[in-house]
């Protein structure tokens, strides 16, 4: 499974930044180890713990030369993972489930969102407040998703046949324009969205009503795990460093995303409201307990449950806390 | 003088013929043919429309191949000549490039022969074939006459020993052709090249050759093969009653085999 | 003085564009609660607050559209050359270039960014992806479209191919490759914007996406009008640089197809070979590069795939019906609204200044600002992917069509114009049948086009169809549903191919003889 980026321009360049960096500061190159992160989406303050852990230098002073690749929508994040482009990957306990399935060989090594951020988005004037209150309304939201639906029906014992599910693409337009009644979608995105444009609506966090799948995972290969560990919790630590003073003070994080990025056509209000609403799930008693990241065998057995309800089954061998262990310990 | 001065060659024709097949349906379009065209002579084929006449042309360029027979100029195959650029073709459609000026085009008569560029030479060839001042102008600016001049113009700038022109003067109006028709011949027979022309035009067959070949509708087969004897270049006179006389033996043998009025008439 | 009708026509142009302005203005005002369209002034004022941050991001799209033009159009000049060196080529390079630009950016996108890593990498290569075809097909017609009096005169010299090439093929293809290239310069900007979906950094790409997901009309459509705007400049710069070059516009932009099989066993051995082509293509490149096995599916895998799992494949089955359900009626209607206005604009040729600019603006905006927009505009139903089809197909449609009336020969108009013949008689009698050669060969190329829109459409908006299925397997890891879609559309892209092909052999062979004869 080891792979490298095969082109000779990549390799030369690299090569020759190398050669420059050593040259320029013989000091900062010396044990510099390179790791990529993949995260899994578009830059935003959903990320803002690992650009303060790179802002302060925790990587750096570890040995670590990190660099933050993004995602996007058509960028999908087991791949670069897979083939050893990026050490670790941001992606979410189902989609791993998923992936370990089609034969990767990945485990969990992390949670970032200890709750997961799905939530059913809807107008106050004809709320979604329980699941119960999903029956006879129209929901807009990708068909991949109908299984999500079907969980949270399960446990809840909602029949899903009496919803009616409208396909969409992931945007707030067909709320707004009254062409669905609520909209299944992360609470940190599409909800915030509207807030800013001055749509006011309701959104009931699925993570509330029995549905435990964690998300915002960090996934290494096996590979790695055996033979690149101290990379690994070199990485780690640094998040957890990062993400504990994004959680005193998340105003600040938003702001850094904010100036680091640019060119990414972000908004500071959008960016400080993100960040205020991913705090609680992000942090809980647990990980104000054990640390950032921290997984139990409870959680995890919650987890194995729901994602059988998903038809993705597994086994608590895909989360490997040994890092964590490393981290915190 | 001339590089190619004194080069040419007898043109032999033996048992040639030509047949064409489109799916299962074959058309015969030259007869089985032996004919001698003798070195640094002007030979014209007359006959109808579509009779073969062309083809006969495209024969003897090695454009096509017969079907039967072969064809010799000199030891040469048609082929081999035109390895060396040995002889050049003004075709019916003047197949001028649309890209390049009139001077381009008759310089690329000189380019594909592998001769060296000559600006004086080419100007002088435009000046013969009466389009001087329109050097410049592209083909779609020209009229039909003065794109064929232009086309006759670029046969002649490789000196070719052996000179093919298909119906040269057909679109080309009634005073500028007989112009042609005295300052042309010159050019090539004063190189001793061979030339074999295509016409319609009975009068300007017995002005221009010094042979006449009447060809017979398909198949083509030659009818008649009347020796000119009229004296050569600006002596020829086509008031003259030995001319006229000519004209009326071709017409005769074109009559004779049967053909429209309308193209004897010509 | 004809100074003074000069500026009064000015006047009447400014005039309509205010007006149409202004109805603009006045419509996004009364639909604002429904967030679809943004009010000129909101864009303004969006462009103006935030012009550093889209100039940045306009240069940097620019920058890798322009290098994956230079790139896709020299592989697509170099591929028709090769074509037409080594004839025997011909089908086999067609058929494969066919199946290149078909692969879906859901496919290619991910695979390039492992490739290459961080970087424009990806981006410079779907906009060459975007581009090589479109010039490859006009090119290669050039090199092809050759007059028999043309290569008999070089013939005639003893000269060969190579001074054909020279003399005569080069400077014939050089109007047809101008021609390509102005359909390429939208295409790239195209594909560099989706290219950056992959996880690139910055661009006019990146601001879509985010612009869409935070309902930020007035970025959405900022972005939008810059993308239009800049692929309108590249194409008039193009066509004002072939009138430049003394250039005449070519006079079919896409020409008769190859002769039909010598005997009856020609077509299915060059239907064998190609596939097998392609299949060691498919294998070798991924061996070559190493990629793994878990998202990068040898044919192996797929053939495994598809024989082993009957769900599988319904449920492929049932998307690629949905999808042709989508593609196909968007694919006629296009081809019919391009030929129609082509049509029209010839009896009535007032409007031609009025439509071309608009039917350029259409075409140019990118598939990945307009598809949304389009589906929003038109609800989740059927319209709006059929609209999105049409669109992406109607503009080169329209431009082929109007070469090929412009081809009427001029004798037979006159004939027309003696007899005072009415211009819809003169149209249905002389230029319909000038039209239909041009017509066929653009319906040739709108297959791939077609299948790009459906595709992006259901992937970016209506979450349905083939292309929905792509991105959702993708997501969760499926590959070998994905490169199973990826070979089915493929493999549909081909048989489309040939059965446009096979038509357009009928029906030429009834109304153009001349343009099968090669």
């Amino acid at each position: 499974m080891m792979f490298r980026t095969p082109t000779r321009r990549l390799v030369l360049g690299g090569g020759l930044a190398t050669a420059a960096a050593t040259l320029w500061h013989p000091r900062a190159a010396l044990a510099q180890q390179a790791a990529t992160l993949q995260l899994s989406w578009l830059h935003s303050v959903q990320f803002g713990g690992s650009y303060i852990a790179l802002q302060n230098g925790y990587w750096r002073d570890a040995g670590l030369d990190v660099s933050l690749l993004q995602g996007g929508p058509n960028a999908p994040v087991e791949p670069p993972v897979v083939a050893g482009t990026a050490l670790i990957g941001i992606s979410a306990a189902d989609y791993t489930a998923a992936a370990v399935t089609q034969g990767a060989p990945f485990r969990i090594i992390g949670v970032a969102m200890q709750k997961n951020p799905f939530a059913i988005a809807s107008l106050p004037g004809n709320p979604v407040n329980a699941p119960a209150d999903l029956v006879g309304k129209r929901i807009g939201m990708a068909l991949a998703n109908m299984p999500v639906l079907e969980a949270l029906c399960a446990i809840n014992g909602v029949d899903v046949a009496g919803i009616e599910v409208v396909p969409t693409q992931y945007d707030a337009a067909p709320l707004v324009q009254g062409q669905v009644d609520c909209l299944l979608c992360w609470a940190t995105d599409l909800p915030v969205a509207m807030e800013i444009q001055g749509v006011e609506s309701v959104t009931m966090l699925l993570a509330d009503h029995g549905y435990a799948v964690h998300s915002q995972t960090y996934i290494a290969t096996e590979d790695s795990l055996a033979n690149r560990r101290a990379e690994l919790v070199a990485l780690m630590a640094g998040e957890a460093r990062g993400w504990a003073e994004y959680q005193a003070d998340p105003a600040a994080a938003a702001q850094l995303t904010v100036e680091m990025f640019p060119d990414a056509g972000l908004d500071l209000p959008t960016q400080l409201l993100q960040a205020e609403r991913q705090l609680p799930l992000m942090f809980s008693d647990l990980t104000a307990a054990e640390g950032f990241g921290w997984f139990t065998d409870a959680t995890v057995a919650a987890n194995v449950e729901t994602l059988a309800l998903l038809g993705k089954p597994v086994t608590p061998d895909l989360w490997d806390r040994s890092i964590l262990e490393e981290v915190h310990g | 003088m001339d590089r190619r001065e004194g080069l040419a060659r007898d043109i032999t024709l033996e048992g040639v013929a030509k047949i064409f097949g489109t799916q299962g349906r074959l058309v015969e379009a030259v007869a089985p043919t032996d004919l001698v065209l003798k070195a640094g002579t002007t030979t014209a084929l007359v006959g109808p429309s579509g009779c073969g006449k062309s083809t006969l042309l495209r024969l003897i360029a090695g454009l096509d191949l017969p079907t039967e027979g072969r064809i010799t100029i000199g030891a040469e195959t048609p082929a081999e000549m035109r390895g060396r650029a040995g002889l050049a073709v003004a075709f019916q459609d003047p197949a001028l490039l649309p890209w390049r000026t009139v001077a381009g085009n008759v310089a690329l008569g000189r380019s594909l022969a592998r001769m060296p560029r000559d600006a004086a030479a080419v100007a002088e060839l435009i000046r013969l074939v009466g389009l001087e001042g329109f050097e410049d102008r592209r083909p779609a600016e020209l009229s039909g006459g003065m794109r064929q001049r232009a086309a006759i113009a670029r046969a002649l700038a490789g000196l070719p020993e052996l000179l093919l022109l298909d119906e040269p003067f057909g679109a080309v109006d009634e005073l500028t052709r007989d112009r042609l028709n005295a300052e042309l011949p010159p050019l090539w027979e004063a190189r001793g090249a061979t030339a074999v022309l295509v016409t319609h035009s009975i009068s300007e067959a017995v002005r221009l050759s010094d042979r006449i070949l009447v060809m017979t509708p398909r198949p083509a087969r030659i009818a008649a093969d009347i020796t000119v004897t009229l004296p050569r270049g600006e002596a020829r006179d086509p008031a003259s009653e030995a001319f006229r006389k000519t004209c009326a033996q071709v017409l005769a043998a074109l009559r004779e085999h049967q053909l429209p009025d309308s193209i004897a008439a010509q | 003085m004809p100074a003074a009708p000069l500026f009064g026509r000015r006047l009447t142009r400014g005039l309509w564009v205010l007006l149409i302005l202004l109805c603009w203005e006045g419509l996004a005002r009364l639909s604002a609660s429904a967030f679809v369209i943004a009010a000129p002034s909101q864009i303004l004022h969006y462009s103006a607050t935030h012009a550093d941050l889209l100039w940045r991001a306009f240069l940097t799209t620019l920058w890798a559209a322009a290098r994956g033009f230079f790139w896709g159009n020299l592989a697509g000049v170099t591929l028709a050359l090769v074509a037409v060196l080594l004839p025997r080529s011909e089908r086999l390079l067609s058929t494969l270039a066919l199946l290149v630009f078909c692969l879906p950016l859901v496919a290619t996108g991910p695979i390039l960014r492992v490739l290459y890593g961080p970087g424009d990498g990806p981006q410079v290569t779907l906009a060459a992806l975007a581009v090589y075809y479109t010039t490859f097909l006009p090119v290669l017609v050039g090199l092809r479209a050759v007059p028999q009096g043309w290569r008999d005169l070089v013939r005639s010299y003893g000269r060969g191919g190579l001074t054909l090439l020279r003399e005569v093929r080069l400077p014939a293809a050089l109007p047809y490759a101008v021609a390509g290239l102005q359909i390429a310069a939208p295409a790239a900007f195209l594909g560099a914007m989706v290219g950056e979906f992959t996880g690139a950094e910055r661009g006019l790409g990146v601001l879509t996406v985010r612009a869409m997901r935070a309902l930020d009309l007035p970025a959405t459509w900022s972005i939008a009008v810059i993308a239009a705007g800049a692929s309108v400049a590249a194409f008039s710069t193009i066509g004002a640089l072939g009138r430049r070059l003394d250039l005449a516009p070519p006079e079919v932009l896409l020409a008769a197809p190859v002769a039909r099989a010598r005997n009856r066993w020609e077509g299915p051995a060059h239907a064998a070979l190609a596939t097998l082509a392609v299949l060691m293509l498919w294998q070798g490149t991924m061996d070559a590069f190493g990629l793994p096995p878990f998202f990068a599916k040898r044919p192996g895998d797929v053939w495994d795939y598809l024989v082993t799992d009957a769900a599988a494949r319904a449920r492929l089955w049932d998307a690629l019906a949905e999808t042709l359900s989508m593609a196909v009626p968007g694919y006629l209607c296009g081809l019919a609204a391009g030929a129609g206005l082509a049509m029209l604009l010839v009896l009535a040729p007032r409007l031609s200044a009025a439509t071309l600019p608009l039917a350029i603006a259409l075409r140019s905006v990118p598939i990945v600002a307009t598809a949304p927009l389009i589906v929003w505009a038109l609800g989740r139903g059927g319209a709006g992917t059929v609209t999105v089809v049409a669109m992406m197909i109607f503009f080169p449609t329209l431009v082929a069509c109007r070469h090929g009336l412009a081809r009427t020969p001029r004798a037979v108009l006159d004939v027309f114009a003696v007899y005072a013949a009415s211009p819809l008689r003169r149209l249905l009698g002389a230029q319909l049948a000038a039209m239909l050669p041009a017509f066929f060969a653009s319906a040739r190329m709108a297959i791939p086009a077609a299948i790009l829109a459906v595709t992006t459409a259901e992937w970016l908006a209506t979450g349905r169809g083939i292309g929905a299925l792509m991105a959702t397997v993708a997501s969760t890891s499926d590959y070998n549903m994905l490169w199973s879609a990826i070979t089915l559309i493929g493999l549909a892209a081909v048989l489309a191919h040939a059965l446009v092909f096979a038509l357009e052999r009928w029906v030429l062979a009834r109304t153009n003889p001349e343009q099968l004869i090669r």
